[in-house]
């Protein structure tokens, strides 16, 4: 490959282009998909294409391609050269420039002890199928769903910098899910751990047919339990759950791309300024957050971003105040950084890197407390489990959750189940509510495989984690049903 | 690199050339081509621009009743070989599907209005960048940022099975949409076609700047119940989910809201949504599933519920003909503007588009949304002031047994598209506000 990616970057160099790169995608993926006793996919697909992406007097262009033959590069490359005179028609405040970033030569392999494709499509439908099947033995469950991908991602990225990169990476990622129907009420219940960047052991782990009984027995609950009335109560969130609030609330709005406006047609932009990093009051001084994209097992931890740029741990909140942001080597330098903190990733050969959310988590609190210590502290409240609906603004400020399973909280104790529960709150007030953190023992990561962003969209990874979490008079139940 | 679509003939000899190739008793070969450029642009710059092509076979067997799916975007002889290979060892390993019912036989095609237009497909990246320059004008102009994408291009997809079943489409498309930021306000202007030439950037800015003016300087209104008139892009948003629900087995089932309603005249007697394939603004497509045939399809007459949709299997189950395709989904409006429907609004609120809108409740179709580029309070038939956006958990049924008017119906939306009017209807729940814009 090495002929070609030079082809294209002395092509882009000898134009004029300032920063220039070829990015070779091979991905490799498997899906079964069942629902009720059915396959509904169950299927592998290959893809292998690339892109040269070139800053030609300031001005982006990228063009992609399958032709990995000479001719089909060098055509590529002038393609992207002419695309980028294009974008100068309608240049930028000040021409784009990429902050700077070391030369490396490296080869990487990400962890995958059990190779997913060395099984056949049958041996994880089978699996698939007795896990719906234990599902629709349950009374009143309906429906039950599947599906178990894999994806192997092999990226070569070669840039004028003189950087060399050949990274793989291998994705697992299950679903399953259940819907019961009661006197008339659904309900639903599914598995929340997520994906991880591992092989067939993750599948192992979660043991989605042992617990795929109870999962539907707890559908059956749900029918059946009471609503709960409007009002504000103290929350106390599960690991699980939290990941989606802090994707939502906390990831998104920290991408500097959103925060300089590049998102506003569709994605939104943000209610943080670049100004607001080390002044912001996010939360409580309870809140600490994390980013790492060198995480074990982490969907985000790809080694190097699209940009070239090593991945890093570094802080975004610091007892409750913002001190980092998400960027990427062009929108570092507009803020005055002196280098990307390794934030741009992209979904696809075509498509053109963008500011993605990390691998982002909560610490955990100090000590040792026990979720059971959360909930003690708490006269009427609310225990929420896992991920159900989510929505919020496009700036991020007002959101509305909902979960996976409720529980009464009562003189300190769970006492009975509730469905349809949902909170409404604005992202600072509701972080500032938070006046306990479960301590490490209890701390869990959840893989988020499918974040949208970007135009034309774009589907991104990326993993959580938390300890649960106690939250103080948040608004409950408008949303239900 | 753009090389043209694949004609017909040329993609039918590949496909029936791939059947031949296979020993399973069916078998289906898909095929899909698109070529397009993406221009992004944000704070009144280019800031992203893509272009490319790309092509994909995908190859289904099934041996009895074992499935297996391979697919390849690499189309040289060794690939496609592997792919043949694999489908059918997927297929061999495969569990038996109870559900699998036989392909369709050859089908016929209906006419459609033109779909394909080759000045579209030859679009260069400098003349979007032309267009992109008229909006992002218009917006300094004003003093304002636009941000926005304005995407164009072709696909083809063709499909071939081993009963005989070959059905070749191709379309192009220009999808423009621009989002005007004032400092705080913002107004949005979108506009899809066939055809790029169908389109006027210079108007679709003009709207988007205007839009963007009126919603400066919100104020906050109280949440609460109020009569709100949705233009055609909010009523996109809020009839989004509801194609996702019409299923006639989730209905039969008891777990969607439709359960136990057809024949019912569950909606306002002015709410008729169909399938259409007469349309010269949204043409619907040749061949859906498994290369069926689309067909115009009625599945709300005057209100009441005449059909859900049918997939293969649960059409066969139940003794009727199976639905090739939910999109796209046409609501018939009235001959009045939006501006009529604010006039004869005496309180209310006027919706311009809606975000990030998510299920609540599945069973009562229970959504929860915000509203976005622009809320306006409407008093004795006038715009008197542009509100604060909004968070909204409503259902659709409700939204549309409440309807009091409706305007004309306009095409919204690219991929997914729909033709949808603006809606004056009651008693729409808003539960709180935010200072986004």
């Amino acid at each position: 490959m090495r002929e070609l990616t030079d082809l294209a970057l002395d092509i882009a160099r000898g134009a004029g282009a300032s920063f220039a790169d070829l990015r070779i995608v091979e991905q490799q993926h498997s899906q079964v998909m069942v629902q009720r006793r059915s396959v509904k996919a169950i299927d592998r697909s290959s893809s292998l294409g690339y892109a040269v992406r070139a800053l030609v007097d300031g001005a982006w262009g990228l063009a992609s391609s399958t032709d990995l033959s000479r001719d089909g590069v060098a055509r590529t490359a002038h393609q992207a050269l002419a695309t980028a005179r294009a974008s100068a028609r309608v240049p930028k405040a000040e021409p784009a420039r990429m902050a700077p970033s070391e030369a490396v030569v490296e080869t990487r392999v990400g962890p995958c002890a059990e190779d997913p494709f060395a099984l056949s499509e049958g041996q994880k439908a089978e699996l698939l199928l007795e896990a719906t099947d234990r599902m629709l033995a349950t009374p009143g469950v309906v429906n039950a769903m599947g599906w178990l991908a894999f994806t192997r991602l092999h990226r070569i990225i070669a840039n004028t910098d003189g950087s060399y990169l050949d990274l793989s990476n291998t994705f697992s990622e299950p679903w399953l899910s259940c819907t019961a129907v009661v006197d008339g009420e659904s309900q639903s219940r599914q598995y929340q751990r997520g994906g991880r960047q591992a092989g067939w052991e993750w599948v192992r782990e979660i043991d989605l047919v042992g617990q795929a009984r109870q999962w539907a027995e707890e559908a059956v609950m749900k029918c059946k339990a009471e609503a709960l009335p409007a009002g504000r109560y103290d929350l106390v969130l599960d690991p699980m759950h939290l990941s989606l609030t802090m994707h939502e609330s906390v990831g998104h709005p920290t991408e500097l791309d959103r925060i300089l406006g590049w998102e506003a047609n569709f994605a939104g932009t943000s209610f943080i300024r670049p100004e607001d990093v080390g002044r912001l009051r996010y939360g409580s001084e309870a809140v600490n957050f994390t980013v790492d994209n060198t995480l074990p097992y982490g969907l985000g931890s790809w080694f190097f971003d699209d940009d070239g740029v090593r991945m890093q741990r570094f802080p975004m909140i610091e007892g409750g105040v913002l001190v980092g942001l998400g960027c990427t080597r062009e929108t570092a330098q507009l803020v005055g950084w002196p280098a990307s903190n390794g934030c741009c990733r992209a979904d696809g050969f075509d498509r053109f890197p963008i500011n993605r959310i990390p691998n982002l988590y909560m610490e955990p609190g100090p000590d040792a407390t026990s979720p059971e210590d959360l909930i003690a502290g708490i006269e009427r409240g609310v225990y929420i489990e896992g991920q159900g609906s989510f929505s919020i603004d496009q700036q991020r400020r007002n959101f509305q959750f909902g979960g996976d399973l409720f529980w009464l909280i009562e003189g300190g104790q769970k006492t009975r189940p509730l469905k349809k529960v949902t909170y409404q709150a604005q992202t600072t007030e509701f972080w500032g509510s938070c006046d306990g953190v479960a301590g490490k023992a209890w701390w869990a990561a959840h893989g988020t495989p499918n974040c949208g962003k970007g135009e034309p969209s774009q589907r991104m990874r990326m993993t959580h984690g938390a300890s649960h979490a106690r939250f103080r008079g948040i608004q409950v139940g408008d949303g239900s049903a | 690199m753009r090389e043209g679509i694949r004609p017909a003939e040329e993609v039918r000899t590949l496909l029936e050339g791939l059947l031949g190739r296979l020993t399973a008793s069916e078998a289906q070969v898909t095929w899909r081509q698109s070529e397009g450029l993406a221009t992004r642009f944000g704070e009144n710059a280019i800031t992203q621009n893509i272009g490319g092509a790309s092509q994909e076979v995908a190859v289904d067997v099934w041996l009895g009743r074992r499935h297996g799916q391979a697919s390849t975007n690499r189309l040289d002889p060794e690939s496609l070989a592997e792919t043949l290979a694999r489908a059918e060892a997927i297929a061999a390993e495969s569990p038996e599907d109870p559900e699998q019912v036989p392909l369709p036989g050859p089908q016929t095609y209906g006419e459609r209005p033109q779909r394909f237009f080759p000045a579209t497909a030859a679009l260069e990246p400098g003349q979007v960048a032309d267009d992109v320059a008229r909006v992002v004008d218009a917006a300094k102009a004003a003093g304002y940022r636009a941000s926005g994408l304005f995407e164009a291009g072709a696909r083809a997809e063709a499909v071939a099975n081993s009963r005989g079943l070959f059905g070749w489409q191709a379309e192009t498309h220009a999808d423009y949409s621009t989002t005007v930021h004032g400092p705080a306000g913002s107004g949005k202007a979108a506009a899809s076609q066939s055809c790029r030439s169908r389109l006027d950037p210079a108007e679709l800015a003009r709207r988007a700047v205007e839009n963007a003016r009126l919603a400066q300087d919100p104020i906050a209104v109280e949440p609460g119940d109020y009569t709100v008139i949705f233009e055609p892009l909010a009523t996109r948003g809020m009839l989004g989910f509801m194609g996702w629900v019409m299923a006639a087995r989730e209905a039969d089932e008891g777990s969607s809201v439709f359960s136990g309603r057809l024949g019912e005249a569950f909606l306002d007697p002015r709410v008729t949504l169909a399938m259409r394939t007469d349309d010269p603004e949204l043409p619907a497509p040749l061949f859906g599933d498994a290369g069926l045939a689309i067909e115009p399809r009625s599945w709300i007459e005057a209100g009441v519920v005449r059909r859900l949709f049918h997939d293969r299997y649960w059409a066969a189950e139940q003794g009727t003909t199976p639905d090739a395709a939910r999109l796209p989904l046409f609501m018939a409006g009235e001959d009045r503007s939006v501006e009529d429907l604010v006039a004869g609004c005496r309180r209310g609120l006027l919706v311009k588009n809606l975000w990030y809108i998510r299920f609540v409740d599945r069973k009562s179709l229970t959504l929860t949304g915000m509203t976005r580029d622009g809320v306006f309070l409407v008093e004795d038939g006038r715009i008197t002031r542009p509100v604060k956006n909004l968070r909204w958990n409503e259902s659709p049924i409700t939204f549309l047994q409440n309807v009091v008017a409706l305007s004309r119906a306009e095409r919204s939306g690219g991929w997914g598209a729909m033709k949808l009017p603006g809606v004056l209807s009651e008693g729409f729940t808003f539960t709180s506000s935010t200072d986004s814009i």
